[in-house]
């Protein structure tokens, strides 16, 4: 039966392409309006890979390239050219471009490239497309081989959504993927914990775009032909509508959305009878576009998460590994520098937002080894100079330096993975990753965290996530979350995400750490063992700048402790040497 | 030189339009890429109007009103809860792209997908300094030039133009200012629904013959426009359109004409990886 | 990730067991589905219909075409009913909405040979997708009557597809030979961005160059866009005496009236293509540039068809008789359906169709599809026939017979195209075709380049 090969074939491809931009969309936060060039440009080479020379046939068309290489080199061109046509839009996911924005800007270039494709003729024949293309290891089109030429093609090609599958589900599962997945929650978070997200948008959008340009070669060897008409943006709506109908983040979601979307619903359609010539002959697939649109809304407001949601991923420890004692003992940090040396130096610090300085001239330097506290009334500009500090915003002017070296440019990735890290002000965990995901995602080494680690599979990093999973676990102890450890950060109580904040900090092993106050929200005993524990971990080397309101909290924890005020430093000395002067009193008083 | 005039015309019907949308964005911070679909729905709503034995301009009130109720609509039904919510921007963006949909099909199914035309004459034609322009056109940028400065003296001179201000610059800090963001932010879609109307009949005159896909392309150059000048900027968006609108005339005409469109879009990417805040900076 | 040891092995399995459940179900669903309908046998059961199907887009931006041939479709449908159908079997009509592009037009065919019963001929085919379609068709050895005029199909052999339209190739030869009856010495040329106008350029430029004609300006136009004013200013700077031009939808129209005000007031002759024969075209332009401009300067090549004598009758009676089934067209007036482009070739088709069967005595395709070319072409001492009726008759008094619709005699080559006669035609100030002239095969082989 013909039409139950095509509909086996486009099940492969919607798969693919789906499971493409869950990759990229629902694992990696990249939303990519664009996505159908990407599969365009994967049919399009395969297609002029494929195809001889365009005096053929009559020379009807007029294409570039017509290689007439042999199967599988057109297809793994498709997957390659998907890849590279990525690259360029680097430029707009990277940067710190908001994610609408930049979604924006690839629903713009898929115009404009559907437009450039259509005018140039030259290039893959225009409006009429590339036609005549043949399918692998035959001479001609699809539908002229053998019926078990053509079944063998659908089957290899469900075969090939299934390794794609496993493909996307080994990326997702490794350490990278957890990675990915934080930086889907909470980029900036996952920026000052060291993760470069330009690196990672980008093998994000390769990964998906190789995907679907291997979708689009898989498409175009079966239908023959390919033209501008079959990839307008509208295309990209429909698969969203699939990902997101069936859970984003979960690749059987993905499959089963395509399931639904593309193909379900675009093909139950066609069996409600056109042939009825009374109708508005308009009707039906205009109305069809405004069930999608209704599906869209629907779902993102009822169940956002889809049919089949992300699951939820436990990670129990190794029994091996449960000691009793203290987590903290085996945090040691990683380079304690000598006691009494200067570790983070500001030299006249300035932030300036529009006409307001919030940080005006700041000047300081920290002693490694001390617990510090950073003090003011509000709007003294102590979060600025964290973010500072800590590299999330640029300075407008003066010079840091830590540890001796010149950080004043240095991105905040690059700070954290020296050493220097910081928490926020405002509840920043990763919501849609469990407590345990959250510290596992702050180690600052493990094998699996990149793409190749990945790829490589379980065995490569499975002793770097072991480690890691028993020094989490005893912090996890500690402090006390111990049942809650894989549960959702997002589903927490205030205090317990603010402490996993700290644990998440901590397991990056600093030598600086920088707490947006720590203890807010905090209950007082608890606030008390925090305290404690951040002590501890001075003696053992590590220098702590803590931003606080409480004063009791700095009286019993912090020496020495600064005190701001309009942005600048009012004063630095211990609690009760701050109290005797005047105008610290007074900063608060009247501020 | 005439292609400058067709620029203008250009630029008069897209800076009435990308007002309306950068002034949504900036004191609802929602980029509704619906916009398109509510001027067409503006100037279908006008046609029968028109159909109906009224005058252009009495359509073009018509299609106003219409568009201004669906807005207010939009944002009651759909926008706001999603923002109350706490919703990602981008999910406001993904539910936009679904209300596109849902509004401009659901005209298509009504109407069905051929084009129409207004009942109206388009006046003899001027020659203007090298330019060529109908009368209906010059009313058009005439119109235009008295919705920017209105636009202007609202911004800068009334207290709800300063409440929008001061909604779009910082939404707590207004709030605890006395204003009410929540009134704001209704009056300002009902205001750029109107302006979207507008836009949409203007539109619709300029063109001709039209039909519910017509604005697809359009919302592209709005796109171009609002981020040339920066997002959320009333004035960038004036300029913009300016911008935009003439640059694909006059480069029409030097270039093969049908990839003046490319020019608009390459600008717009231009802008978004270099400098995404736009030609005039922050919100407005 | 790390499972909790019992975890592991069930939660994968489990994962890749609902992957394959999923997928079985999928395609077991889909089998259902392709399954439940007919499956064409070789020959139906004696009191069942035959059905022929209108494969073109019925949504997207040429939504318009589809309707138009499924009203010529049920036309001639019911004019084969009430001469006694096929061999007793009564013919019905289908649609399989291609929504214009080559990915959705795909399984709209599957879909069609999968649930269709007693599938005989398929109409319709435009240009936005028998690049894809035709090779589906053609495996299925189903008979086609397509309206492309794609000049892939002047070269690539098909053995089931057949055409009645001309190839565009031929009609850019046409329209250049216009110009040079009409004497026009430069030209411009404005023709859209889509498949069906992007082919013309080329060889009408080449046959302008054989011909001694200057192309003065070559202005494409974008159809996605909504004026035109800077390529109008363009066209006029150049001061052509004719613009040739096909810019199909609101394209022609806008430009028109632009290039009129541009040019002080007036028109400057336009030269169409058999497209533009369409009273929603003539509707548009006039609208745009007023009755008399437009049809003092208006000159389009078409097909040889005749829009008077027995035939056209045959053909107006025909949708008249079904006139009350369809929902009325765009203007809520019935008439646009008798000239619209391919309405009377499709009908020719179905009606050539219809005849080769009865004369083969047969619903095998096999054996009826070599009547086509006996009954299109005819042989010595045939009886011209200008209905499926008067060919029945014929055809029981045991006549051969040749048959010429309203869209004129044809004459297929070895690709099954039939090139056809070219004529000039022209609007009258009431809308209606006028024929201004002919074109013969000499003047078209003296520009082909």
């Amino acid at each position: 039966m013909y039409y139950l090969i095509i509909l086996m074939v486009y099940t492969a491809v919607d798969a693919i392409a789906c499971l493409g931009l869950s990759q990229q969309f629902g694992v990696a936060g990249v939303t990519n309006f664009g996505f159908i060039i990407f599969q365009a440009a994967g049919a399009y080479v395969a297609a002029i890979l494929a195809l001889p020379n365009d005096a053929a046939n009559g020379g009807f068309q007029t294409y570039v390239g017509g290689l007439h290489l042999p199967f599988p080199l057109p297809w793994i061109g498709a997957a390659v050219a998907g890849g590279l046509l990525a690259l360029p839009f680097t430029l707009l996911v990277g940067r710190r471009l908001r994610g609408d924005f930049a979604a924006i800007g690839l629903l713009v270039t898929a115009v404009l490239l559907n437009l450039l494709v259509m005018n140039y003729r030259p290039l893959f024949n225009g409006d009429a497309g590339v036609s005549l293309v043949p399918t692998p290891l035959q001479c001609g089109m699809f539908v002229g081989a053998q019926v078990s030429y053509q079944y063998g093609f659908a089957i290899g090609g469900l075969v090939l959504a299934a390794l794609v599958y496993l493909f996307v589900r080994r990326l997702t599962q490794s350490p990278y993927g957890r990675t990915l997945r934080a930086m889907r929650d909470n980029d900036k978070v996952a920026d000052s914990l060291g993760k470069n997200l330009l690196a990672l948008r980008t093998g994000a959008l390769v990964t998906g775009g190789a995907i679907a340009g291997l979708s689009g070669a898989i498409l175009v060897s079966f239908i023959g032909v390919w033209s501008p008409a079959a990839w307008s943006y509208a295309e990209t709506i429909v698969l969203f509508t699939a990902v997101i109908i069936g859970g984003a983040g979960n690749h059987v979601g993905a499959v089963l959305g395509a399931v639904l979307v593309p193909v379900g619903f675009e093909e139950i359609t066609r069996f409600i009878s056109n042939s009825n010539p009374s109708l508005p002959p308009n009707l039906l697939p205009s109305l069809q576009w405004v069930a999608i649109g209704l599906l869209i809304a629907i779902f993102l407001w009822a169940r956002p998460q889809g049919v089949l949601p992300e699951r939820r991923r436990v990670n129990a420890p190794p029994p091996a590994a449960r000691q009793p004692g203290d987590g903290m003992a085996r945090l040691a940090v990683r380079r304690p520098a000598g006691p009494g040396a200067e570790i983070l130096a500001a030299i006249d610090l300035r932030k300036d937002f529009g006409g307001l300085h919030a940080v005006d001239g700041v000047s300081l330097s920290v002693t490694a080894g001390t617990l510090t506290g950073l003090i003011g009334p509000n709007g003294a500009g102590k979060s600025t100079l964290l973010s500072l500090l800590a590299g999330t915003d640029r300075a407008s002017g003066g010079r840091i330096s830590f540890r001796g070296q010149d950080i004043t440019t240095l991105p905040a990735y690059r700070r954290a993975r020296i050493g220097l890290v910081r928490t926020f002000q405002l509840a920043s965990e990763y919501k849609r990753l469990t407590v345990m995901e959250n510290l596992l995602s702050a180690v600052p080494v493990n094998r699996g965290d990149s793409f190749i680690g990945a790829m490589a599979g379980r065995w490569y990093w499975r002793d770097d996530e072991e480690h890691a999973i028993a020094r989490a676990t005893a912090l996890i102890d500690s402090f006390g979350l111990t049942d809650k450890a894989n549960e959702y950060a997002g589903d927490l109580s205030g205090g317990q995400r603010r402490l996993v904040e700290i644990m998440r900090a901590l397991m990056t092993a600093p030598d600086m750490l920088l707490l947006d106050e720590p203890m807010a929200g905090v209950h007082p005993e608890l606030a008390g063992r925090i305290g404690e524990a951040l002590r501890e971990l001075c003696r053992q080397g590590m220098t702590i700048l803590m931003v606080e309101h409480e004063l009791a909290i700095m009286d019993k924890f912090c020496d020495p402790v600064i005190v701001m005020a309009d942005g600048q430093v009012l004063a630095q000395g211990t609690m009760a040497e701050l109290r005797d002067r005047s105008e610290v009193v007074e900063a608060y008083l009247v501020g | 030189m005439a292609a400058v005039g067709f620029g203008l015309i250009t630029s008069a019907v897209l800076a009435i339009a990308a007002v309306g949308f950068t002034l949504q964005f900036a004191v609802t911070d929602v980029l509704n890429l619906a916009f398109a679909a509510v001027m067409t729905a503006g100037a279908f709503i006008a046609y029968t109007v028109n159909q109906a034995g009224a005058s252009i301009w009495v359509a073009v009130i018509a299609g106003m009103a219409a568009s201004s109720l669906i807005s207010v609509a939009l944002n009651y039904v759909v926008y706001s809860p999603f923002q109350r919510r706490g919703s990602a921007p981008i999910t406001l963006v993904i539910v936009s792209l679904g209300m596109a949909l849902i509004v401009e099909f659901t005209i298509a199914a009504i109407v069905g997908g051929i084009g129409v035309s207004y009942t109206m004459s388009q006046g003899s034609t001027i020659k203007v300094g090298g330019m060529v322009l109908t009368t209906v056109q010059l009313i058009i940028i005439a119109i235009s030039v008295i919705v920017m400065a209105g636009v202007y003296a609202l911004l800068r001179y009334t207290r709800l133009g300063k409440a929008m201000r001061a909604t779009a610059a910082n939404r707590m800090l207004a709030r605890n200012c006395g204003i009410r963001a929540t009134r704001v932010i209704a009056i300002t879609w009902a205001l750029t629904g109107a302006l979207c109307g507008l836009a949409g009949t203007v539109f619709a005159i300029d063109v001709g013959s039209f039909d519910p896909s017509s604005t697809d392309i359009f919302l592209v150059l709005i796109l171009a426009a609002v981020f040339l000048g920066g997002p959320g900027n009333a004035y960038g968006a004036m300029l913009g359109a300016l911008v935009i609108g003439v640059t694909t005339e006059v480069s029409a005409a030097y270039i093969q004409p049908d990839y003046k469109y490319v020019v608009a879009f390459v600008i717009l990417l231009a802008m978004l990886a270099v400098r995404p805040a736009g030609l005039l900076g922050a919100k407005a | 990730m790390l499972d909790a040891p019992g975890q592991t092995a069930s939660a994968l399995t489990k994962h890749r067991w609902i992957r394959a459940v999923g997928m079985a179900a999928a395609v077991a669903l889909t089998a259902a589905l392709a399954a439940c309908s007919g499956n064409s046998s070789a020959s139906p059961a004696a009191s069942s219909a035959l059905t022929f199907a209108d494969v073109a887009p019925f949504s997207g931006p040429d939504a318009a075409l589809g309707p138009t041939y499924l009203v010529a479709c049920a036309g001639a449908a019911h004019a084969i009913n009430k001469a006694g159908g096929i061999l007793g079997h009564k013919v019905v009509c289908t649609a399989a909405d291609t929504r214009g592009e080559p990915a959705d037009a795909v399984p709209a065919v599957g879909n069609l040979f999968a649930t269709a019963k007693d599938l005989e001929l398929v109409i319709g085919c435009t240009s936005d997708e028998a690049a894809s379609v035709v090779p589906v068709i053609n495996s299925h050895h189903t008979v086609m009557f397509c309206m492309t005029g794609q000049s892939e199909f002047d070269h690539v052999h098909f053995p089931y597809f057949y055409r009645l339209v001309p190839p565009d190739l031929a009609e850019s030869y046409a329209m250049t030979v216009i110009a040079q009856n009409l004497h026009y010495k430069k030209i411009a040329l404005a023709f859209g961005n889509d498949i069906g106008s992007q082919t013309f350029v080329q060889p009408a430029m080449a046959a302008m160059a054989k011909a001694g004609l200057k192309v003065v300006a070559n202005e494409t136009l974008d159809l996605n866009a909504t004026t035109f004013r800077t390529e109008a200013e363009k066209v006029v700077a150049a001061h052509p005496d004719a613009i040739m031009t096909e810019a199909l939808g609101s394209a022609d129209p806008t430009l028109f009236s632009e290039i009129k005000q541009l040019n002080g007031g007036k028109l400057i002759p336009i030269i169409g293509t058999s497209a533009a024969i369409s009273p929603a075209f003539y509707t548009a332009c006039v609208l745009s540039v007023g009755a008399g401009d437009f049809t003092k300067n208006f000159h389009a090549d078409n097909l040889v068809t005749s829009t008077s004598g027995p035939a056209y009758d045959a053909f107006t009676k025909a949708l008249l008789a079904i006139r009350d089934t369809v929902r009325g067209s765009q203007t809520g007036d019935f008439s646009p359906y008798f000239t619209a482009p391919g309405a009377v070739h499709l009908y020719d088709g179905m009606n050539l169709a219809a005849l080769a069967m009865v004369a083969a005595k047969s619903t095998d395709v096999a054996k009826w599809q070599p009547w086509i070319a006996k009954i299109g072409d005819g042989v010595p001492g045939a009886v011209v026939v200008d209905s499926f009726a008067a060919g029945v008759a014929a055809l029981k008094a045991g006549e051969m017979i040749r048959y010429v619709g309203p869209g004129g005699s044809t004459s297929f080559d070895a690709f099954h195209d039939s090139p056809g006669i070219f004529q000039i035609d022209t609007y009258n100030t009431k809308g209606l075709v006028e024929v201004a002239g002919n074109i013969t095969a000499a003047q078209l082989r003296a520009v082909e380049p």
